[in-house]
């Protein structure tokens, strides 16, 4: 019985384990159709691993990526204070903000306390509200006050209005 | 023995080990030998940043693979359409009646198009076991590890995959080699 083409393909990978190894080169030693099987599928395999780029091409590359890489790479550790890269984790950022915050809201909570020193620190903005500071906006008067008694007597009179007057709280003349 | 990503000498030294295995698998990713370097120089780039540290020098080239061989997939995944309209361009009408002579039909354009379009026409999950078989050389168990799978799986992928490159090399305009 000749030998499957699984096999071969494994041996020919050298991945062939013992007992295996050593019958199939028995029987490739007078076998001539898996001996031709077997030159078949190097060549199938040289072919296959023919195709690419050229080794000259490569060892090109690699010098020239090298280089790329270490200035990358390991040329960093000379940067100045300044350029290196700061690297700082998500929590320990939010721990400084909520500090951060801690601390303002604090400085506002403390010298609330003592209005002389919170106008020591914060500007002053409020002016004296006084008679010469307050400009009235508007100065036409709108209210009953404005007109006379003989003025509102003639405008009720213009509209037919029978009106009586009487007077109260007034004391009598002596 | 700790090798330690951001110790240049390990560095260096892991980096001249690996390149031209990663260019290698990258290249037949993306078919671009300047775009596999970007991607190349981007997995070391990675491999400093993260500043890890590897039992040995297996694993830390494992790593390398794995990144660099997922950042090529990316490329080729977030480019599918540019990439087709460099292909249609590419694509002329050829005749391809060539002889078979060894070295020279290596080098042969015809052969490296025909492979490639074969390579491509395979399955995902044999494409990638081939690839990494073919061009970084390794081993079933570094393919194992590198994927995620058994030993034995790699083997029977591998082996339907050459199976499968045999078909379709073959049908080709009945090339026998």
């Amino acid at each position: 019985m000749c030998i499957d083409d699984g096999l071969l393909s494994s041996y020919l990978d050298g991945e062939l384990s013992e007992p295996y190894k050593s019958q199939v080169e028995e029987h490739l030693s007078y076998c001539t159709a898996c001996q031709n099987r077997l030159e078949k599928l190097k060549k199938l395999d040289s072919i296959i691993k023919g195709v690419g780029p050229s080794d000259e091409e490569l060892t090109q590359r690699q010098e020239q990526t090298l280089s790329i890489l270490e200035k990358k790479c390991f040329s960093q550790k000379k940067l100045g204070f300044w350029r290196r890269k700061l690297e700082v984790s998500i929590p320990s950022m939010v721990t400084a903000a909520a500090g951060i915050i801690v601390v303002f809201i604090g400085s506002f909570a403390l010298f609330g306390h003592s209005g002389s020193n919170t106008s020591d620190i914060m500007p002053s903005f409020s002016a004296q509200a006084g008679s010469e500071n307050v400009h009235l906006v508007s100065t036409r008067e709108q209210g009953l006050d404005a007109y006379s008694l003989e003025e509102i007597m003639l405008y009720l009179d213009s509209k037919g209005y029978n009106v009586d007057i009487s007077i109260k709280g007034l004391k009598p003349i002596e | 023995m700790e090798i330690r990503s951001t110790d240049q000498s390990d560095f260096r030294r892991v980096y001249n080990e690996c390149y031209a295995l990663l260019m290698k698998i990258c290249y037949h990713i993306v078919y671009n030998i300047d775009i596999a370097q970007d991607l190349v120089q981007e997995a070391f780039e990675r491999f400093y940043m993260k500043n890890m540290s590897f039992p040995s020098d297996e694993d830390a080239k494992y790593w390398l693979i794995r990144v660099s061989k997922n950042l090529a997939l990316n490329h080729v995944r977030k480019n599918k359409r540019e990439i087709n309209m460099v292909e249609k361009v590419k694509q002329m009408p050829t005749s391809s009646s060539y002889v078979v002579d060894g070295v020279k039909e290596l080098a042969d354009k015809e052969t490296i198009k025909e492979v490639r379009a074969a390579i491509e026409m395979l399955p995902d999950n044999l494409k990638m076991v081939i690839t990494l078989k073919e061009y970084g050389d390794l081993d079933y168990k570094a393919i194992g590890k590198i994927l995620g799978i058994s030993e034995s799986n790699v083997k029977v992928r591998v082996h339907r995959a050459r199976k499968k490159l045999e078909e379709l090399l073959t049908k080709e305009d009945g090339y026998v080699y």
